[in-house]
């Protein structure tokens, strides 16, 4: 009986050293961040593993609060953001050890959806701003359907959310009446499927629903690169450091220049940049 | 009261009670039917030349010579379409510049859609993202992508005053009179000789890992990351719900601050899962650096303090079911109290205290809040056992979650989101099944 219990209790510790050991080893790569960036992240991810059969990476969309959040507490490897880091994020990472370092992966327009019921094609940014501040309330008063207007927005915790504050609400404040929902690919449900919404997304999220040109400006690659298209906005990764030459981190995160790189950025619907 | 009144009341009574059973039984099936009808869609379906291209080049699966064959086949049934619009661009670059500027976007869209529904023409370069290297791999989303090539969707906004109206064009009035009106009626009159569609069965989608975001593929990560924290739980759960609730009933004196406990334990029970969720990302992973990021151990966690109470209270309940007299007698024979717990208290309670492990085992496997912060990713491959200490992982709840809402394509990937509900619903159906079978198979022997 003694020997049995010797002879377990000796397996378990010999079996709890190797675990460890091997994690130790593992080459892993774990993604945090943005929605936005979900797609180039997970494309990018299969690539890699595709040529590297024994790295893991791991990618969650949680927003970009919570990629910046979980870069803090050392608790993934790459964020993903849609929008840089705020200042009291980088003071937080430095009480903390930690040094983010940004990487610009792609460019992006934040695109204004609407049903593809909604006659309109083009708004204004201020047009924009009104109905999110609940100033225009009804379609009627764009020379839309008389039907009110279901405004559609991101969570506070998104990236995407603090690129439209900066780049179109000009320091107003939403109105009360706007829905909060937790991806960019909730939006565009819930715009496809609500004839009287509007939303906005990131570029590989207008499937389905019609973008509006704002202020006369298409959303395209060429209009996103040559800053022609008024809401156009950077997405990052960062790392902790910069990633030493050689390690899975290091080339994970130089994808984006690769030509293969390139051409899934743009196959996802984003712009890549030189 | 007349006998009469007791009657009619006594009846209503029972016609109630039928009637609710009746309602609850409709309920239920009207739950699992389309659960299990659109579940099982993504196993038994009619599979394209697409699909077992798939398994062939992916999976090296398949009779190889069959498989050429059928793509030779559907290639070669494909053909006119390419020529005839090589034909057309061949034209068009030798006459006017009119005719090329106004065929020039109809002609981009009729190339994008075909490419969507056949995969890439041949001859091009091969594209990056899987979900472009092949056409559909699926009959009935073929034929969705194929009613997209025969018309063009069109809103008519000609009253302003009300919302657009679809209008469907026929893509070949568009090209009416040149060499590309000809593939339309070809299309559709040639679909099946040109994807060649076979009703499949797909069982390997459970033991697939799946490619480029969901598109294809199977769930195997995702089962066996349930089934990892599952287990992690109860590995946690059980060893430390069953000392509690045998140090509660046989060991405290009761007391105050026992009740105070016992309060404590069924508050917690009614704690919503997303705080156990926040509390073992703050606790588990930002405080006790468990494991360097999210991870199967931290998620496990967190789910076995969620059920914790569960397991405590039921073993509590089953080991204050068991007659006084078992104990007394044990103790009367001269067994320690530990021994007479372990021999007599214990496999007497045992059916009850099976159940709510298994109970809450279903809990367990079913719960997305408390992994979202812990353990759960979007995309990650199946992990070694010992890879569950430091790393996260995809689970069934949380990608159900996942494709119905975060993902950039909802609509294609809609079979996978079905499919992960009926095996995530079937492992707890087979979980509480388990439980009632153990439950009477244990109190039968104990009868005898």
């Amino acid at each position: 009986m003694k020997t049995v219990k010797t002879m377990v209790a000796g397996l378990v510790a010999i079996g709890m050293a190797a675990g460890s050991a091997l994690a130790e080893n593992a080459n892993k790569i774990v993604v945090d961040g943005s929605t936005t960036v979900g797609p180039i992240a997970k494309a990018f991810a299969e690539y890699y593993m595709g040529s590297h059969a024994n790295v893991n990476i791991t990618v969650s969309e949680s927003g970009s609060g919570n990629g910046a959040k979980s870069l803090l507490n050392a608790a993934c490897d790459v964020a993903t953001m849609s929008r840089p880091m705020k200042n009291s994020e980088k003071k937080a990472a430095q009480d903390a050890g930690i040094l983010p370092i940004e990487t610009i992966v792609a460019m992006d327009g934040l695109s204004a959806v609407v049903h593809p019921s909604n006659p309109l094609a083009n708004l204004t940014i201020e047009q924009i701003r009104d109905i999110y501040t609940g100033k225009i309330k009804n379609w009627k008063e764009l020379g839309g359907p008389d039907q009110l207007i279901v405004v559609i927005s991101r969570d506070t915790n998104s990236g995407t959310y603090e690129s439209f504050e900066t780049l179109v609400m000009n320091k107003e404040k939403m109105g009360e009446k706007v829905e909060y929902v937790g991806s960019n690919g909730a939006i565009r449900q819930r715009v496809m499927s609500t004839p009287a919404a509007i939303g906005y997304v990131g570029l590989a999220f207008v499937d389905g629903v019609k973008s509006l040109t704002v202020n006369g400006v298409e959303a395209t690659p060429a209009t996103v690169t040559s800053k022609k298209y008024p809401i156009a906005r950077p997405l990052y990764m960062y790392t902790n450091g910069r990633p030493k030459p050689g390690t899975p981190l290091q080339e994970f995160i130089t994808l984006y220049a690769t030509p293969d790189g390139k051409k899934i950025i743009e196959d996802t619907g984003f712009v890549p940049v030189n | 009261m007349r006998l009469q009144t007791r009657k009619i009341l006594d009846r209503a009574f029972t016609g109630s009670g039928v009637l609710a059973i009746i309602l609850m039984t409709a309920a239920l099936l009207i739950l699992l039917t389309p659960m299990f009808v659109r579940g099982s869609g993504a196993i038994f379906f009619t599979a394209t030349v697409e699909h077992r291209r798939i398994m062939l080049e992916k999976f090296d699966r398949g009779d190889r010579d069959a498989v050429e064959r059928d793509i030779r086949s559907a290639r070669a049934a494909r053909e006119p379409v390419y020529r005839a619009i090589a034909e057309f661009e061949r034209q068009l670059a030798a006459g006017d510049a009119a005719p090329r500027r106004l065929y020039a976007t109809p002609l981009k869209d009729v190339k994008k859609a075909l490419s969507v529904l056949f995969g890439p023409e041949p001859g091009r370069p091969r594209p990056m993202l899987m979900r472009d290297q092949y056409g559909q791999a699926r009959w009935d989303r073929a034929q969705v992508k194929l009613a997209r090539v025969l018309c063009r969707e069109e809103w008519d906004y000609s009253n302003p005053a009300k919302a657009g109206v679809l209008v469907l064009k026929p893509r070949a009035a568009d090209f009416a009179g040149t060499p590309v009106a000809e593939i339309f009626p070809y299309l559709q009159q040639n679909a099946d000789r040109m994807l060649l569609p076979r009703r499949t069965v797909y069982w390997q989608f459970l033991t697939d890992v799946s490619f480029d975001s969901h598109f294809f593929g199977g769930i195997w990560p995702e089962i066996l990351g349930t089934l990892y924290l599952t287990l992690g739980a109860m590995m946690l759960a059980i060893p430390m719900g069953l000392i509690a609730a045998i140090y509660l009933t046989e060991y405290a004196t009761e007391s105050r601050l026992l009740d105070l406990l016992r309060t404590c334990i069924s508050t917690l029970a009614g704690v919503p899962s997303i705080v156990f969720g926040l509390f073992g990302l703050a606790f588990f992973i930002n405080t006790l650096n468990v494991s360097p990021s999210k991870s199967v151990l931290a998620g496990s966690m967190t789910l076995a303090l969620m059920i914790l109470p569960t397991v405590i209270r039921a073993s509590e309940e089953a080991l204050r079911a068991v007659p006084r007299t078992y104990k007394e007698a044990a103790l009367s024979l001269g067994a320690g109290r530990w021994h007479a717990v372990w021999t007599i208290m214990l496999p007497a309670a045992l059916p009850g205290i099976l159940t709510g492990i298994v109970i809450s085992m279903g809990r367990a496997a079913g719960e997305t809040a408390p992994i979202i912060f812990t353990a759960a990713v979007s995309v990650g491959k199946p992990l070694a056992v010992w890879e569950t200490l430091t790393q996260p992982t995809p689970a069934l709840s949380w990608n159900i979650f996942n494709l119905a809402t975060e993902h950039e394509a909802v609509d294609e990937v809609r079979h996978v989101q079905y499919g992960l509900v009926l095996v995530l619903v079937s492992l707890v159906l087979v979980l509480n099944l388990v439980a009632i079978l153990l439950r009477a198979r244990i109190a039968k022997r104990m009868r005898v």
